[in-house]
């Protein structure tokens, strides 16, 4: 953490000039909201849920919620479908999004602006809308089925209200965000080292493994970190795309929360959610800070 | 990556198998919106509508609940973009040409909210917010939606101000301008349109948020998506999602590109880490 804030002090403090404490007032007000409405409510969760009153007043240290949550199937029915959306909809991303990255670093002209302009549009589209436009397209009697009747071809088997519909609709959603990071990635690799290769007689494959692979991985990492921590608890897609049973942990959260009335069970899912997802959290926000710091 | 600098003009397959891939499943469910948006009469399995027409808008404009819906979500993102603003501007601004203890863990900590996952942190606000008694009320919208913003309002402002030209600002000074009239006529100028683009950003941002609004604001607070929403789950009609989504979408959209122009798509990326 020390070497994040030392590489992002040096840019911050050659534009600075005045050393008054006036500036920590007026950043008072975002960072007490930050605590109040970030942190606070984090250690909240974990400090509710760990540290329980009993039936008797007796406050104290008390795993309950946990053991429920590991030990009731439907709970862990709705983590097994949530960990299976977030690695299908990893690998989907990146199987998608890395050719289209290629392909817009190591070409010039208007196809690839056209292509460029059409892989960022899915991110100006709120997720209400694709949620929409999936049905109109992809559930029973949509505009696919209507194409393939019109083909002579049978339906398909609608992708709606199953585990698939979140896993497409979040794919949809990501891409824009993981061909940008992957671009931007890209971006730090020298033609002379490609031009280099290729003179020694590497075919593209061999290019793209020894030479373009080992310089993106970061970037794949900051990509698929980002995705992991949007779709893990992804809310709005899986809640009108997916299957009631079992739901994604975002529903269930939700529904834990407001329909079954139980804030304790609530965060226990949330912490459980925090725990699954920490690690990918720490490196995204390492990454970001050291970006940032270095610009 | 086999079309590394080609030597002579070839057709460039590749791209075009992407252009077109990415127009059948990009463009195409936005055209299928479009399209029932402006149709009277569609019955399966025709490939395109018996009828057209905008019977539909007027009927969809008629709702009370869409007015409701509409005036609700603008004075939701009107208010949360003008406090955000007024919190956020100061303390950019501070973080751009102050010095003082603590600033860069500071400036850092507003990274906080993006190391968990989204939902399962607004489920902890929401417990909060429960005892409070702010589930239900506009004000906890507001606020979900406030820290929501956050980030983009420090950092986009921090980058603007530390853009502007200091020798400027310096010029200004040593023929006799006082603080105010510098950040005013010097200060203001440079670091606005960025500044511009960032209120939009928070704005449209505010506006479509939907998952702090559905879980803190339900059932009392009723924004646009939230309608939409109920329109997706349980509306016979589906003209009036199609109408919604062209009517909304269009005018996000192109204050969309109009900001990101400004803002520019390399520290679109590297503002997520890219």
């Amino acid at each position: 953490m020390s070497e994040i804030v030392e590489r992002a002090a040096l840019p911050l403090a050659q534009t600075a000039t005045s050393r008054r404490p006036i500036g920590l007032l007026l950043v008072a007000m975002p960072v007490l909201l930050v605590i109040w409405l970030v942190i606070w409510p984090a250690i909240n969760a974990i400090s509710r849920t760990v540290w329980r009153t009993d039936v008797n007043g007796n406050a104290g240290f008390d795993l309950s919620s946990y053991a429920f949550f590991f030990s009731d199937t439907y709970s862990l029915g709705n983590l097994a479908v949530t960990l299976w959306t977030t690695l299908v909809c990893a690998v989907l991303l990146l199987v998608i999004s890395l050719p289209i990255a290629l392909y817009l670093r190591f070409s010039r002209g208007r196809l690839p602006a056209y292509v460029q302009a059409l892989a960022i549009l899915p991110m100006f589209v709120p997720s209400i809308i694709l949620a929409f436009a999936f049905i109109r397209v992809l559930g029973p009697n949509g505009m696919l089925d209507i194409l393939l009747n019109a083909l002579g071809l049978p339906k398909i088997r609608t992708p709606y209200l199953t585990p698939w519909g979140p896993v497409i609709g979040l794919v949809w959603d990501n891409t824009p965000l993981t061909v940008l990071i992957l671009l931007s990635g890209l971006g730090g690799v020298a033609n002379q080292a490609i031009e280099a290769a290729r003179d020694v007689g590497a075919n593209a494959i061999r290019v793209f493994w020894h030479i373009i692979l080992p310089r993106i991985s970061n970037s794949i990492l900051v990509a698929l970190s980002f995705s992991v921590l949007g779709i893990f608890s992804s809310f709005t897609l899986p809640y009108l795309l997916g299957p009631a049973s079992p739901e994604m942990l975002g529903p269930f959260m939700q529904r834990t929360l407001r329909d079954v009335q139980d804030p304790i069970g609530a965060m226990t899912q949330a912490v459980v959610a925090f725990g699954f997802c920490i690690l990918f959290g720490l490196f995204y926000v390492r990454s970001v800070a050291r970006n940032r710091g270095n610009r | 990556m086999t079309t590394l600098a080609p030597a002579h003009p070839r057709i460039d397959w590749s791209g075009m198998v992407l252009a077109l891939l990415l127009t059948l499943v990009i463009v195409g469910p936005l055209l299928v919106v479009a399209t029932w948006a402006f149709t009277e009469v569609w019955r399966y399995p025709n490939i395109i509508p018996q009828q057209f027409g905008f019977r539909f808008w007027g009927q969809t404009l008629g709702r009370p609940d869409v007015w409701n819906a509409l005036i609700l979500s603008l004075r939701l993102s009107t208010v949360v973009t003008l406090l955000s603003a007024l919190i956020c501007l100061p303390a950019a601004y501070a973080f751009a040409r102050m010095t003082f203890p603590g600033r860069d863990i500071l400036f850092f900590s507003f990274l906080a909210g993006h190391a968990f996952p989204k939902f399962g942190l607004l489920v902890a606000i929401a417990a909060i917010f429960l005892q409070l008694d702010l589930i239900g009320t506009f004000w906890g919208v507001v606020l979900i939606q406030l820290v929501g913003t956050l980030m983009f309002m420090i950092w986009i402002p921090v980058a603007a101000f530390q853009a502007v030209d200091r020798r400027m600002e310096e010029a200004a000074r040593d023929v006799g301008a006082g603080p105010l009239r510098v950040f005013w006529s010097i200060t203001l100028p440079q670091a606005g349109p960025t500044i511009a683009a960032a209120l939009l950003l928070s704005f449209v941002g505010t506006f479509y948020e939907t998952e702090g609004a559905w879980l803190i604001g339900a059932p009392g607070i009723r924004t646009m998506p939230i309608l939409m929403i109920s329109y997706i789950n349980n509306q016979m009609v589906i003209q009036y999602g199609a109408v919604l989504s062209v009517l909304l979408w269009v005018p996000s959209f192109i204050a969309l590109m109009f900001a990101r122009r400004i803002i520019g798509g390399g520290a679109f990326a590297r503002g997520f880490g890219g």
